[in-house]
């Protein structure tokens, strides 16, 4: 046995989509007219990936999550690369999850076995609705049916490692409609399924449409019926809920690679706008940073400087107590004292927290504070209001 | 090598030589520059104006008068042009409105005074133009220019007629025993009626229209015949040079740099830089560094002499050492002290409160500077339990209480709260005392009220209306509504009616003038005096958040107002109050009963859906940025209010 490496996530952006969804706010392009530039973008994926790892060698690498973007349009040898050059630099663990996400569309659904080859031991696909006038009103190039068409194939390829992200909470959607759908869409799920509430970002056509009020979306009241209908159906069809849009099986099928988030594992995000966390080896602080989002401008830098790095803060003792809080208490098993002293020098929750709002939410049923064993989680009906209950609790 | 050493010598040589003509030249330059400003400074003591020439009777003391828009400061700027105090440029638009406010507005806040001088048949006249303001609120600042004056000219706009403001102006300068001279301004308006407003004028102040001067201060119509005009009208000053000095105090203002400048109208005597004088008020001694006309910036003279009116600067630190209507005389010349003026009275109170606790005390000093110029604003320090520690500001009016608002904001940067404006009410004790609420905290509470008060009192305005006869039942109805009592109603020409109506003042201070100017599409013209206290039936009406009452919130109003106002209260506050995490009930209550009810139900939902690694960054700045907000908000037991809460109720009043 070599001795216990630190775990450490990988997360790669590939920035290029086949058409752009109208609610999205992650960094993006559409694929240029003349066909995506694949060497160009493996090369400075691979250059940025060789400086980043590097001064981490003494980690092991539990996870790597290729998210976009739309990954699945790279090429699976391209993938392969990755994969291999960041095992040569930080070992895979055993059994490291390595997650892809994907389109349902056709071509995308082709590739999924060369995917399998280069690495990939895990799939996720953005099916997001089966209502097709829906999916298309978003922008999207595929239908409900093509959406559980492809999750049927990814299962025979990845049994027991696919995940399929849904949302609910769009314009004119009722609840009928959406229990109706989340049924159906169960009906096809493997181990795993995400479930968003539509989410109005700043800069968004979405966000636009709304302002403009040429779109409506269900009130507060309806979307929190639908989001418990959501928690109340996958329960039902045994999908234990364990953060609050993440449900799985069991234990084993939840995403490894997002509790990393939630858990505040140290990560190093390479491509366009990809952000890092990790412990700087050198001064012990903690950093945060985050990629130039244009992609032609972060390649430059890539070929120049060895990485594309546009902003490189330390992140103080505050915040990561602050996070660790926020991150954690996005999971029903919450967070333990053993894992925020980690982050808090020693310090326990108790200690941190304002523990008047803390009692006082335990005791209207909000949070569940275990004093013996020094843990906080949220009950179910806290997490749903959770960013309220934060704000109170957090000095 | 040696010749290289000599060129190194010579050229530091060279460059000591250099560097000492370039100290040559800045030694010389600085000299120059004090020299320079040495000779300003006597120039400035040379360049004194001599007045002395101009004894009473070369002297006209004269305000102008008129209603909004009229025309008065264009008129006053074509006079300033005309006597060559201020040239004709474009720049010099409403030259005595120097508050960025009064420009913004086209209102006169407070009088400025400016002087002239003047040739008419041969002889040179000193005209000193006291402005005033044109609004009812500022009445107080009005009867303090025109004491200064002895006649003034009312300024009435061809096309508008008479508005209600140009009676009010009337009787003010009528009461102060003044010449009246009436004009008729923008004559040359495509719209205008000469005619008909110079009939308005016959039949409402019993003027001959046949003197009526027809002039266009914009394009200059007829402005010659306006100076002739007072001189010809309007007696000069009366008084001696050879009595004791004694002058009226009848403006102030700080300026930063002199500290209290006082305007003064000389009655007896004369006055010379160096002179002691003595406040008949406070018996504080001054010595008097300058004194000047305004010209219309302040000019020094060698003197002021009786008739004469112009500045004093005296060491004075602070304005509220500066009595409006004080009289001085020199140091060991004592005289009779003239009818002092009646003192400011405050018709509306309203609570100041910083938007954040933390500018507490800049606050403090903006609003006692502010006060330095205003002295008309009365300051009192107040504690809310919902706002925190402030202010409760009386003032003049609601235009008086905004103008203020606006130059607290744009002149000193304040982030303020201002609560709803309330009127001073009167609790009579069966004792025979007399109490005054300025805030709804002080009103008595039930058993106090059956058992101690023997009456509760409301000030009251008679208001004076002019409009087209075509609304005239809609403004009887608008008075009505208003617990108004119509006085009379008379027509001034054809078409238009003057309605006199005695009003609960409370109503004037929230919504009545807003519905006026609605009603009548704009054309109803409206001023009010004050008119006393009257018995009325008032109950205090309290907000409470899930059964705690709000006391920044509770509003003292007639019992008939109680159901409609406290409905509208809940509804505004359902508006403003964001979502928590349980119901919160909203209640509006007076005399122990519930008026109106409202429920904010609860949040059902509040959690970010997406959050992996790019977004945590952002989510911990949202999440800050909402402590920070939520820092700001006021609580009540558990319920959060937002302070929009306080601004939302108070801006939808205006709107």
């Amino acid at each position: 046995m070599s001795r216990l490496r630190t775990p450490l996530s990988l997360y790669v952006h590939w920035p290029y989509c086949s058409f752009l969804c109208r609610f999205c706010a992650f960094s993006k392009a559409r694929v240029p007219a003349a066909g995506v530039e694949h060497d160009r973008i493996t090369t400075a994926l691979l250059q940025e990936l060789r400086t980043s790892l590097a001064t981490h060698q003494d980690k092991e690498l539990h996870s790597i999550y290729f998210g976009g973007g739309t990954p699945s349009l790279a090429k699976p040898q391209h993938i392969a690369q990755i994969i291999e050059a960041a095992n040569s630099l930080v070992p895979l663990a055993a059994n490291a999850e390595i997650t892809l996400e994907s389109n349902p569309t056709l071509a995308e659904i082709n590739k999924m076995r060369d995917f399998k080859q280069a690495g990939i031991t895990r799939c996720s696909i953005g099916v997001q609705t089966l209502d097709n006038q829906t999916l298309a009103g978003m922008g999207r190039l595929h239908t409900g049916t093509e959406g559980l068409a492809a999750v049927d194939r990814a299962k025979q390829l990845f049994p027991g490692k696919v995940s399929f992200d849904m949302i609910f909470g769009f314009a004119g959607q009722s609840l009928d409609q959406w229990e109706k759908e989340l049924e159906q869409a169960l009906r096809h799920a493997d181990s795993h399924i995400s479930i968003y509430q539509l989410t109005v970002e700043p800069g968004t056509p979405l966000f636009r449409d709304q302002n403009a009020q040429r779109v409506i979306l269900p009130s507060n009241d309806l979307q929190a019926q639908m989001y418990e209908a959501a928690v109340k159906i996958c329960s039902q069809r045994g999908f234990r809920h364990y953060e609050v849009s993440s449900y799985a099986k069991e234990k084993d099928a939840e995403s490894l690679h997002n509790k990393g988030y939630w858990q505040g594992r140290q990560w190093i995000g390479i491509g366009p706008s990809a952000h890092s966390r990790y412990i700087d080896p050198s001064s012990g602080k903690r950093i945060s940073t985050v990629r130039f989002p244009d992609i032609q401008r972060w390649e430059q830098h890539c070929d120049r400087f060895g990485h594309g790095t546009a902003k490189s803060a330390v992140i103080s003792d505050d915040d990561a107590k602050q996070e660790a809080v926020v991150f954690g208490l996005r999971m029903l098993d919450g967070l333990s004292n053993s894992r925020f002293a980690a982050v808090a020098n020693g310090q326990t929750l108790e200690n941190y927290l304002l523990m008047d709002q803390v009692q006082q939410y335990a005791h209207d049923g909000y949070l569940l504070w275990d004093n013996v064993q020094g843990h906080l989680s949220p009950t179910e009906r806290g997490l749903q209001v959770i960013d309220s209950i934060l704000m109170d609790i957090i000095p | 090598m040696l010749s290289t050493r000599v060129a190194t010598l010579s050229q530091r040589l060279w460059s000591l030589w250099l560097l000492d003509k370039q100290l040559d030249r800045v030694i010389k330059s600085t000299c120059l520059q004090v020299s320079k400003r040495y000779a300003t400074r006597a120039a400035t003591a040379k360049q004194e104006i001599d007045i002395s020439q101009y004894p009473p009777e070369r002297i006209r003391n004269f305000s102008i008068i008129a209603h909004i828009d009229h025309g008065k400061s264009t008129l006053a700027d074509r006079l300033l042009e005309q006597t060559g105090v201020i040239s004709k440029t474009s720049k010099n638009k409403q030259v005595l409105d120097k508050l960025k406010v009064e420009r913004e507005r086209g209102i006169t806040v407070k009088a400025q005074s400016a002087s002239m001088f003047y040739e008419y048949k041969g002889m040179k006249y000193l005209m000193n133009l006291i402005d005033t303001p044109g609004h009812v609120d500022f009445n107080y600042e009005v009867s303090r220019s025109l004491a200064a004056c002895q006649g003034t000219i009312l300024l009435v706009d061809a096309a508008q007629g008479i508005q209600a403001q140009t009676v009010a102006n009337f009787y003010l300068a009528f009461g102060e025993g003044l010449q009246v001279i009436p004009m008729l301004n923008k004559v040359d308006l495509p719209t205008a009626e000469p005619e008909r407003a110079a009939q308005q004028i016959e039949s409402t102040f019993e003027i001959d229209s046949s003197k009526i001067l027809h002039i266009s201060a914009k394009s200059g119509i007829g402005v010659d015949q306006v100076l002739p005009a007072v001189i010809e009208n309007i007696l000069p000053p009366e008084g001696s040079i050879d009595q004791p000095f004694k002058a009226l105090l009848f403006d102030t203002w700080y300026d930063k740099y002199v500290g209290v400048v006082c305007l003064m109208a000389i009655k007896e005597g004369i006055i010379r830089r160096g002179d002691r004088i003595v406040s008949s008020h406070s018996k504080t001694k001054y010595e008097v560094t300058e004194v000047g006309i305004m010209y219309p910036d302040p000019k020094p003279t060698t003197s002021l002499q009786v008739g004469q009116v112009g500045y004093i600067i005296c060491n004075m630190k602070s304005v509220s050492e500066a009595h409006v209507g004080d009289t001085f005389y020199k140091e060991k010349h004592p005289v009779d002290p003239l009818p002092g003026f009646v003192p400011a009275k405050s018709m509306v109170f309203a609570g100041v409160f910083p938007l954040d606790a933390d500018e507490f005390s800049k606050l403090d000093e903006s609003i006692q500077k502010l006060t330095l110029n205003d002295s008309s604003v009365s300051v009192h320090k107040e504690t809310s339990a919902a706002l925190g520690q402030g202010w409760r500001l009386g003032f003049l009016g609601t235009l008086h209480m905004d103008v203020f608002r606006q130059r607290l904001e744009e002149e000193y940067n304040a982030n303020i709260l201002i609560t709803a404006p309330t009127v001073p009410y009167k609790i009579k004790y069966r004792d025979g005392t007399v109490k005054f609420i300025k805030t709804p905290a002080d009103f008595p509470d039930g058993t106090t009220m059956q058992e101690y008060v023997e009456s509760t009192m409301e000030p009251f305005v008679l208001a004076t209306m002019i409009f087209p006869e075509e609304y005239l039942g809609q403004m009887l109805e608008l008075c009505t509504t208003h617990r108004g009592e119509i006085q009379n109603h008379t027509f001034i020409d054809e078409s238009r009616v003057m309605l006199t109506c005695r009003l609960p003042m409370s109503d004037i201070v929230t919504d009545f003038f807003d519905k006026l100017k609605s009603k009548s599409q704009g054309f109803a013209s409206f001023d009010y005096e004050d008119a006393g206290y009257d018995d009325s039936q008032l109950v205090k009406m309290e907000v409470l958040l899930n059964g705690e009452p709000v006391d920044a919130l509770a509003a003292v109003m007639h019992k008939s107002n109680v159901v409609t106002v406290g409905r509208d209260i809940a509804k505004r506050l359902k508006e403003v109050i964001r979502r928590q995490l349980f119901d919160i009930i909203i209640q509006t209550a007076a005399n122990g009963k519930i008026v109106a009810r409202e429920t904010v139900k609860q949040l059902r939902k509040n959690v970010t859906a997406k959050c992996y690694g790019g977004d945590i960054t952002r989510k911990m700045k949202l999440l800050n940025k909402q402590k920070e907000g939520k820092k700001r908000m006021k609580k009540f037991g558990k319920v959060e209010l937002p302070q929009e809460a306080f601004l939302g109720i108070l801006s939808s009043k205006k709107d």
